[in-house]
């Protein structure tokens, strides 16, 4: 063969774009982010000259890990979101729509009434235990025969997040003391970012990436079927098993430190399938930069758009968000 | 190649598959052949690893099913299954790459070679033409046809077809059974395959495996043991043999 193949199936490909080399993309993404973020901790209430921003401790201390912390918490998300839409074979599923991220603030909130903030890993603890919980109602009630219908996964996200948002209502009535902290998990803020916040996230991102990176080849084949998937070689049970396990971690420990923000993994990975497809050896490690992004800029808004008052991030993130869930709906309702 | 022993599956009460025993040798090619429900799927999927068996064993290369990780039995046994998927979003060059999945490893791009063998598989199955096209947008026959090519790119000495013929029209269904019959003669895969024209198997495939009453009640020569008598017996129709032919009738 004089050619090689993959530049004759590259070059006949109508959309140019997609033969863009993944390292490129990424590294290109890398560079985007970096300055993005360099310029969204410029941006804020308080302006300084270029000279006092070096020595502002609301620079440093404020700024920069709220900067950083939005960049973990919108690729975690994303990538999550990214991960739910194969390993469930449904494009409308995102943490915030199965009610993963719901079932993590009830940890958080139980953790809060408990006293357990004190701890390094006590919220967070309580939010993934929760969170795994309420994965593992979702799918024991939403998966007929192996495959899980639309209606009956969306229907059991949404009734959980009534039931989660009713238990903690019910919890925040009887320790009214600490209301103001609970009602901070239910509605998702980044306005007590700290550096330890990081220092806690840095690595649980870092693991629950790379195991969805080391697993992306192997959602492809879990998005064509878990039996295909099999019998082209995939541990189905395991794959998906780990899958699963790593995201609801990154979900919990996002939501452990800024509560519960929606629609975040919805909105990422269709906008990067739109451009290069469905492959999710190039969905997952661009999800990560552009979700990180995404709720940079939405953030940077919600804290910057009608000072001196802060809006709620996720109700930035909602606004672009469940439009486009309605969309996808009307979609995929065509198809079928 | 294929070692089965006493195997039993059902699903809930009824039994599909009772106490089956079958030996098939390298370089074989099996018409599996009954009627509707008999457990001619089951029996594929039984061999394929999809399915457990119930009681007995299924043996592939003189192993155990079970005994092979999920990686291992995919270089070894293919299945090309009934249904289609139409809802996927990969381009037919993608899914047939898939095929290549259990040779790679995690992290890790195709090489040359598998793109090689990516095209020999399309172009051999005729559906090199169709590398961009999504399955959405092929008909049924075309589709068939990737399924086949990516079975083919997993480089198995076995290939299980359930019923690769049935979406096709009859002059696909003749270029079905010769790239078979033509992969059988020369690269000697093992091939069992599930039709319902016993023509198309008493023209191409050698040997037929008879399932009635959930068990196996013919297994060797296609042209003698689809006999007019066994015929009634396992499908309840009328044959007649016109020269190399069969006249069926109620």
């Amino acid at each position: 063969m004089s050619k090689s193949t993959l530049d004759i199936v590259n070059n006949d490909s109508q959309r140019p774009w997609r033969r863009a080399n993944t390292w490129l993309v990424v590294a290109l993404l890398a560079v985007v982010l970096a300055g993005a973020m360099a310029g969204c901790a410029c941006l804020g209430v308080v302006r300084f000259s270029w000279a006092e921003m070096w020595t502002s401790p609301i620079f440093w201390q404020l700024r920069l890990p709220r900067v950083v912390l939005t960049v973990l918490v919108g690729a975690m998300l994303s990538v999550s979101g990214a991960v739910y839409q194969s390993v469930f074979r449904n494009p409308l599923t995102d943490p915030y729509v199965l009610g993963i991220s719901s079932g993590a603030s009830l940890g958080a909130a139980i953790a809060i009434l408990l006293g357990l903030e004190a701890l390094l890993l006590g919220v967070g603890g309580m939010a993934l235990l929760t969170g795994l919980l309420t994965m593992l109602i979702i799918f024991k009630v939403a998966t007929i025969g192996n495959r899980m219908h639309t209606s009956t996964l969306l229907l059991t996200g949404v009734c959980l997040t009534f039931l989660i948002t009713a238990i903690i209502s019910l919890l925040m009535a009887l320790r009214q003391d600490k209301m103001e902290s609970i009602i901070f998990w239910t509605m998702g803020s980044f306005a007590s970012a700290s550096w330890l916040d990081v220092i806690i996230l840095v690595p649980v991102a870092l693991a629950g990436l790379f195991v969805v990176v080391y697993y992306s080849k192997d959602l492809n084949l879990l998005l064509a079927g878990s039996e295909t998937a099999k019998s082209l070689g995939v541990e189905v049970e395991k794959v998906k098993r780990r899958l699963l396990l790593a995201t609801t971690l990154m979900v919990a420990f996002s939501v452990s430190t800024c509560g519960v923000i929606g629609f975040v993994g919805l909105v990422v990975p269709h906008c990067v399938r739109l451009v290069c497809g469905a492959n999710n050896r190039k969905v997952v490690p661009y999800s990560i930069f552009v979700g990180g992004l995404f709720l940079l800029l939405c953030d940077t808004a919600a804290r910057t758009l009608l000072p001196p008052n802060e809006l709620p991030v996720g109700s930035i993130t909602a606004l672009v968000g469940a439009p486009m869930f309605i969309v996808l709906l009307y979609k995929s309702k065509r198809k079928y | 190649m294929i070692a089965i022993h006493h195997l039993s599956y059902g699903y809930g009460k009824q039994r599909i598959l009772d106490d089956i025993d079958v030996t098939v040798g390298a370089g074989d090619f099996y018409a599996v052949l009954g009627a509707n429900g008999c457990g001619k799927t089951t029996l594929l999927r039984c061999i394929g690893g999809l399915l457990k068996p119930q009681q007995g064993t299924v043996a592939v290369d003189g192993k155990g099913v079970e005994a092979y990780s999920t990686r291992e039995l995919a270089q070894r046994v293919a299945l090309v299954q009934q249904h289609l998927q139409t809802d996927i979003e990969f381009s037919a060059f993608e899914t047939v790459l898939m095929g290549r999945n259990p040779y790679q490893r995690h992290l890790q791009n195709e090489s040359q070679h598998d793109w090689d063998i990516v095209e020999e598989c399309m172009k051999q199955t005729n559906t090199w033409h169709l590398r961009l096209a999504r399955p959405s947008e092929m008909s049924g026959g075309e589709l068939q046809r990737v399924m086949i090519a990516r079975a083919l790119a997993q480089q198995t000495p076995v290939l299980l077809l359930d019923e690769p013929t049935s979406n096709l029209d009859i002059a696909h269904q003749f270029e079905i059974m010769e790239l078979l019959r033509d992969i059988n003669t020369r690269e000697h895969k093992t091939i069992l395959m599930v039709v319902h024209d016993l023509n198309l198997a008493l023209q191409y495939c050698p040997n037929a495996l008879l399932i009635n009453n959930h068990n196996i009640c013919y297994q060797g020569p296609t042209r003698e043991g689809l006999t007019p008598k066994r015929i009634l017996q396992v499908f309840g129709v009328h044959a007649l043999v016109v020269g190399d032919h069969l006249q069926l009738m109620r």
